[in-house]
């Protein structure tokens, strides 16, 4: 009975950590999609400058995660983004620490809500940190 | 709380006139007396109260208030105004008070929504400047009824919500409501606080009691800590007495004490394993 338990479990171990390594791997994908078309609208709009023609403006997407907002975001990433209202900024381990979530699933629940215009993401030596963008300095 | 967690405790309501302020006052004070530092903060920024509650206790004019906190033009220390020495509580009573003039009130109700998130930050940073650099043990949010942007940056940000309600059915069902698209979508820990039901209660034993609590429990699907009889005296007394300071006896300040006992221990241990869903 023991035997059969643990290989099961070792079983569901394997299953989550491909499910883990899909979900990074479709990550990397849509990042390096969104840095193409970003590359592709800046030349497109270099190339007009050349020709003389205004191009339309291109505005990065920027939502304010408002409390009220979040009610029509999932369970996953409302959860997200109310660490941050604590932790200011965090790498996806911080806030895995704070959900008890894989940081795998923190990693693409803040992925998601970067590209959905919730959050932003920097750069910060070896670390990428998710942030709100606040229009107000915060005054500790 | 001394030795047991602290924690930010929200007064909310679905509608108006449940006696939210008076609980979040007396509560305040209960615990205050109890030799606890405490801070009140007044959300209620379309219809602030407690200034006047106060009245008799602020010297001189207030400098600095809560929404002067919140647009980042004072630090957290600067808003608060102790006012233990009026009241010669054990602990301290530092409160937080909102501008009741309309211009004030116009203003906040103007703010942006990228102001929101602002302000909702603010009140979590609160936190560590209240309780790690203030020595402060509790702190309660008396928020204004329903859905507003103050009262649910209030509960986002606090550690449990009490919802005060009456027993009237629209109340009940403005709570119903709250609890399954508000509160449970941000899982947060919810009880409910039963106020002003029918004076025929105060008769009741025990058990009569248990079973109209269960009743509700089953309804709302949430515990529910207390039920406060409707008392006259309490409704007529004058918004600047605290019951709890004046007439500590009084079995509305009574019933209280045990919600307040609740609060801090018992929601802890066995009202948290009855919150369904969680």
């Amino acid at each position: 009975m023991a035997t059969k338990a643990k290989s099961a479990t070792l079983g569901a171990e394997k299953l989550l950590s491909q499910l883990v390594d899909g979900l990074n791997q479709i990550n990397k994908k849509l990042d390096s999609i969104i840095q193409l078309n970003k590359n592709i609208l800046r030349i497109q709009k270099e190339l007009l400058k050349k020709c003389g023609i205004q191009g339309p403006s291109v505005t990065e997407r920027k939502i304010s995660p408002d409390v009220l907002s979040l009610l029509s975001l999932p369970a996953a990433l409302r959860k997200t983004v109310m660490v941050l209202y604590k932790l200011e900024k965090a790498t996806a381990e911080g806030l895995a620490k704070e959900t008890g979530r894989l940081r795998a699933v923190e990693s693409a629940a803040a992925n998601q809500l970067v590209r959905l215009g919730y959050l932003k993401k920097k750069r910060e030596g070896r670390e990428v940190y998710f942030y709100i963008e606040s229009p107000m300095e915060i005054e500790k | 709380m001394k030795g047991k967690k602290r924690r930010v405790i929200t007064i909310h309501s679905s509608r108006g006139g449940t006696g939210k302020t008076v609980i979040a006052t007396n509560l305040a004070a209960i615990y205050a007396n109890k030799g606890l530092n405490v801070v009140l903060l007044d959300l209620d920024f379309r219809a602030p109260s407690l200034v006047a509650v106060f009245s008799k206790t602020i010297k001189g004019p207030i400098k600095h208030w809560l929404g002067d906190f919140l647009d980042g033009r004072c630090k957290a220390k600067q808003a608060l105004i102790d006012v233990s020495e009026g009241y010669n509580f054990r602990g301290k009573l530092l409160v937080g008070f909102a501008n009741p003039s309309i211009d004030a009130i116009r203003n906040l109700v103007e703010k942006s929504r990228a102001w929101e998130v602002t302000a909702v930050k603010k009140l979590f940073s609160l936190r560590s400047t209240l309780f790690n650099e203030m020595g402060i043990d509790c702190c309660i949010f008396d928020t204004s009824p329903g859905v507003q942007y103050t009262s649910v940056n209030a509960v986002v940000s606090s550690d449990i919500s009490v919802i005060v309600t009456t027993y009237d059915s629209l109340d009940m069902k403005g709570v119903e409501n709250m609890l399954v698209e508000l509160y449970d979508a941000f899982a947060k820990k919810t009880v409910v606080l039963v106020n002003k039901v029918f004076p025929e209660t105060r008769m009741w034993s025990n058990r009569e009691q248990k079973q109209l609590i269960s009743r509700m429990e089953k309804v709302l699907r949430h515990p529910v800590i207390g039920v406060i009889p409707c008392f006259c005296d309490v409704l007529q007394a004058k918004r600047t007495s605290l019951l709890a300071v004046e007439k500590p006896n009084h079995p509305f300040v009574r019933n209280l004490e045990e919600v307040a006992e609740k609060l801090e221990v018992g929601v802890e241990t066995n009202l948290e394993e009855k919150v369904v869903g969680k």
